[in-house]
């Protein structure tokens, strides 16, 4: 019968090791990626908004159509207008990234706000603010960008407004369970006690300390989303419009040559999409468990 | 003239890897104790004794996660002689890198597969178990009645619905619970504490086992429950004379109930021996821990005299950390320069200084 | 002659116990009695055990007592002053003065702040205070409470039983406490750290002339640090008087019940005379079975023995504090 008697040795500290000896390696290739991709996007974004890009991204070139990528002068080679793909990708970023950024906010914003007041105070703002994140739940998203659409222009900040605004149940729910599950653990109600304003409780014990990583992840997954719901309204053609590039308007009119067997005008933005969003949700599933200390398998 | 004993631990060790810390928390490091048929022996131990891992150790309850087990644990199932820890080693393999632990693993299925196999015609059956908490250990969606019914057709031979129903009623009527078949109904959240507790052990009993393990029964119930349970564990003892290992930070219903008294401290047995021996406040030759523990108690000498009471300086043994010598050590008010080498260097093994009374202490033996 | 830190008259919390969204309207609230009537006061540098079995309403004294939750009707005097209703702008100043220690160690620890931050939080509440002064108030505090300056870099989940308790109180203290509220602070612990904890509000209250509702379940260290003892059953106080009275000399049947339920002390009469009583769902606020006169009776030995006499079940008569002596009272028609 083995015996594990022999077996001892050095005993490791944890808790003060850097986060990086404890994490998992697969979280930390996540958020690696994940940041990656975060820097990719927000230097994009600041090229873009300056025009230092490596051609103009409405810049025609007939004769070099539909070039493969790594041909001269074009990285990622050229759409079916022979147009820069790099350029008009880059500046395909200005169309989420604000927008998204304003999504995130409406929802953390009026999430946090709505999901502190149901679970602090409870009782009769609890019951409203179910009441009216589940009436705001059971709106089918879509359906309510297209009739903003509709009534007011199709602007793609008007879009992310509503984004914004059909998250905030998950934030508030989100938020308003957190506060509960501590409510249990007592130590509000020791921090009321000891004295101190609500407002220190609300902000530095329950938001700042234990709600963070859950607004980070939040944030994350607002901006895949704000991307996903871009591009596919774009590709629908509500989003932005021709010439200004979108990733979702670059793969609808690429479309067309998918047939003729040139893949690459569509194909590239698609990719592009994919690994962006991909990015985001590595990104805050890998946080999250770093964050919280979690470890995967055993 | 000694009949072969029930229950025989041999250098049971149980320890959990601990990743973050990379090295084995040794809950249980080394119990060897028997148990004769018929016999209570009181399990008496701090919070990181090892007391309740001992116990789910001996039930197979150690098996998901990171828990390595070791040593020998026979049982007399039925007439024939089983070691309950039977192959588990062979399931477990250790990564090491110079000296340190780098990994633990564990084929969880089959480490699964092979308790289940050794102990599903013992669980339940052969060794019942009650817990602390009786209210969160039942099933809080099922009515008492029905858990009790579906444990007497499970590990008895009353295999009939109509049957096993009447015979719930009749353990839920012997141990005591007022009006039983209002009770039969109940779910557990409408019982107070003290009967679900004792509609858990209705459910221990009705399967008849041989070994009865009773994992603070008491701890959480109020006072004068408490000691309704412990005249009810006294009353079942006589009657039945059922095998009983019963665990408990509380001394006065160890002393109640209990015919030997084993003390452990740190993952180990410190002391064993007679209950009314070892729990008397004159005893002499005592293990300076269970002194220090008795003594901790207040008294009505230390309320009289509205003294201080005697606390143990330090905290609890520290299980990932253990040090190489005595485990009491650092906390022992009794070393002697002569054996501080000694107590602090080399750990003592638990020796028999009187007939039927063991120590694990320097001061009694070289 | 110390002065009355304390003095709670006549308090009253209930408890609405809902069924179902619409009961407000129908009107089928019903009210749990959790303290139904309790008066006691509380001097300076003194400490009253307040004992009694689960769900007789003594945690939630305490917790009334501190505003945690609004008081349903009744009194509450802290230092003379009528804090009943008083306002939480107003209240949070008092606050300081009169604190809790909580049954659960890690209530008043936040899991993600390291015990230097919380103790410093707890420091600088009222007032505001320069860093180095912080540093000394915090080694000052470790050393009343006896816990090592190692572990101030420790997270709450770092420290064992003993030492999360002992933060806990120094956090009290800190913040200026002369009346603390102590909600078993023994339970969770193990006897021999108890001890330690024990040892250490004494010395406290010898050094501060802290005064102590010390709430708890465990008889004997009630009796050990208590000056006085207050027993509470089913939301009422059914006797209160100096501690070792209580434990030796008790006068209500039901404080006798409990002390002799104290395992070692059991005797064979004893032991009699609570087997004859009815085992019923004690303790327990029972719907089905509302109130009619004194609430002991179902288990009452003596109500038993004298035949069940019409006057202890009378709603009219039920049985209401009264001084038998020696700041003794009772609330019992036949006081044993």
């Amino acid at each position: 019968m083995k015996s594990y008697t022999q077996i001892s040795g050095e005993i490791g500290e944890f808790s003060d090791l850097p986060f990086w000896k404890k994490a998992d390696v697969v979280d930390l290739a996540y958020v690696g990626y994940g940041l990656l991709i975060v820097t990719l996007v927000v230097v994009s974004y600041v090229l873009g908004s300056f025009n230092l890009l490596p051609h103009d991204p409405q810049d025609l070139d007939l004769n070099l159509m539909m070039a493969p990528p790594g041909t001269v002068g074009h990285v990622l080679g050229t759409d079916f207008m022979g147009r820069d793909m790099l350029s008009r990708l880059i500046v395909g970023i200005q169309a989420y990234f604000l927008p998204g950024l304003l999504a995130i906010f409406i929802a953390l914003f009026f999430g946090t706000v709505l999901g502190v007041l149901a679970g602090y105070r409870g009782g009769m703002f609890d019951t409203a603010i179910t009441y009216f994140t589940n009436l705001v739940d059971s709106f089918p998203r879509l359906v309510l960008i297209l009739l903003v659409i509709a009534a007011f222009k199709p602007s793609i900040y008007y879009i992310m407004m509503v984004v914004g605004l059909t998250n905030v149940p998950v934030v508030a729910s989100l938020i308003k369970g957190k506060i509960l599950f501590l409510k249990q653990k007592n130590f509000i109600e020791a921090d009321t006690a000891l004295g101190l304003p609500v407002g220190t409780i609300i902000l530095k014990h329950i938001l700042w300390h234990n709600c963070r990583t859950l607004l980070i992840i939040q944030a994350t997954l607002g901006m895949a989303e704000a991307i996903l719901m871009e591009t596919s309204l774009s590709y629908l053609g509500f989003g932005v419009q021709e010439p200004t590039p979108s990733w979702g308007n670059m793969v609808q009119a690429g479309a067309n040559y998918f047939m003729q067997g040139k893949f690459w005008p569509s194909t590239a933005p698609a990719l592009a999409i994919l690994f962006t969003i991909l990015g985001f949700h590595l990104l805050g599933d890998g946080l999250n468990n770093i964050l919280e200390g979690k470890r995967r398998g055993t | 003239m000694t009949t072969a004993p029930l229950l025989k631990i041999e250098d049971l060790r149980t320890y959990f890897y601990s990743r973050s810390k990379q090295a084995f928390i040794r809950s249980v490091d080394g119990v060897t104790v028997e148990l004769a048929r018929g016999e209570t022996l009181g399990v008496v131990g701090e919070s990181g004794s090892g007391k309740s891992i001992t116990a789910l150790s001996i039930m197979g309850l150690i098996s998901a996660g990171p828990g390595v087990i070791s040593g020998k644990i026979g049982f007399k199932s039925n007439g024939t002689q089983k070691n309950l820890l039977q192959d588990l080693g062979d399931y477990v393999t250790l990564t090491k890198k110079d000296d340190r632990i780098m990994n633990v693993s564990k084929d969880l299925v089959e480490w699964e597969k092979n308790v289940e196999r050794v102990m599903r015609t013992i669980r339940g059956k052969e060794i019942a178990m009650i817990f602390q908490n009786p209210k969160s250990s039942l099933n809080p969606f099922v009515p008492v009645g029905k858990q009790i019914t579906e444990a007497i057709q499970l590990h008895t031979s009353v295999k009939g619905e109509q049957e096993a129903k009447d015979r719930a009623l009749y353990w839920l009527d012997r141990v005591k619970i007022d009006s039983p078949r209002l009770r039969f109904d109940n779910h557990p959240y409408g019982l107070s504490g003290g009967m679900c507790q004792r509609a858990m052990i209705a459910m221990a009993l009705a399967s008849q086992p041989s070994l009865l393990i009773a994992d603070e029964p008491t701890t959480g119930l109020d006072a004068t429950i408490q000691s309704k349970i412990v005249d009810l564990l006294a009353e079942l003892k006589s009657e039945f004379g059922i095998t009983t290992m019963l665990i408990s930070h509380d001394i006065s219903i160890i002393s109640r109930l209990s015919d030997s008294v084993a003390v452990m401290y740190g993952g180990t047995i410190v002391e064993y021996g007679p209950a009314r021996d070892i729990l008397a406040p004159d005893f002499a030759s005592k293990h300076p821990y269970t002194e220090a523990l008795l003594a901790s108690i207040p008294s009505a000498q230390d309320i009289k005299e509205q003294g201080y009471l005697q606390a143990i300086e330090g905290d609890v043994l520290d299980t990932i950390n253990t040090p190489p010598g005595c485990r009491f050590y650092g906390r022992c008010t009794r070393v002697t320069d002569a054996i501080r080498e000694k107590c602090a260097y080399k750990e003592p093994d638990l020796r028999e200084i009187a007939p039927g009374h063991k120590v694990r202490c320097w001061l009694y033996f070289d | 002659m110390p002065k009355t830190i304390l003095e709670v008259i006549d308090l009253k919390k209930h408890f609405t116990h809902r069924k179902g969204m619409l009961s407000a309207l129908k009107g089928k609230e019903q009210s749990i009695p959790a303290v139904d009537g309790v008066s006691f006061y509380l001097k300076e540098n003194e400490t009253v055990g307040l004992v009694g079995e689960s769900g007789c309403g003594k945690t939630t004294i305490g917790r009334t007592i501190l505003r945690l939750t609004p008081a349903t009707s009744g009194k509450i005097l802290f230092d003379g002053n009528d804090i009943t209703n008083m306002p939480t702008g107003e209240l949070r100043k008092l606050r300081g003065q009169m604190q809790m220690i909580f049954q659960d160690l890690d209530a008043a620890l936040n899991p993600k702040m390291r015990i230097r931050d919380i103790l410093k939080e707890a420091i600088t509440v009222h007032h505001k205070i320069s860093d180095a002064e912080v540093g000394k108030r915090i080694a000052e505090l470790l050393d009343q409470v006896n816990l090592k300056k190692s572990k101030l870099s420790n997270f709450p989940h770092e420290l064992s039983g003993g030492e999360k308790r002992r933060v806990g109180v120094a956090r009290v203290l800190s913040v200026g406490a002369r009346l603390i509220v102590a909600d078993e602070p023994t339970s969770a612990l193990d006897v021999s750290i108890q001890a330690q904890v024990v040892n250490l509000l004494r010395d406290l209250q010898k050094q501060l002339a802290l005064s102590y509702l010390f709430i708890s379940h465990d008889l004997r260290v009630v009796e050990l640090i208590s000056h006085k003892v207050a027993v509470m059953y089913l939301g009422k106080i059914a006797e209160i008087g100096l501690a070792r009275r209580i434990a030796h000399k008790p006068s209500h049947p039901y404080t006798h019940v409990l002390w002799s339920s104290l395992v070692e002390k059991q005797s064979k009469e004893s032991l009699q005379a609570t087997r004859n009583v009815q085992a019923g769902s004690w303790g327990v606020f029972d719907f089905e079975r509302p109130f009619t006169g004194c609430r002991f009776a179902p288990r009452c030995p003596v109500y038993e023995s004298k035949g069940k006499p019409d006057i202890c079940t009378n709603p009219a008569t039920e049985p209401q504090l009264r001084d038998i002596g020696d700041a003794h009272q009772v609330a019992c028609h036949f006081p044993l």
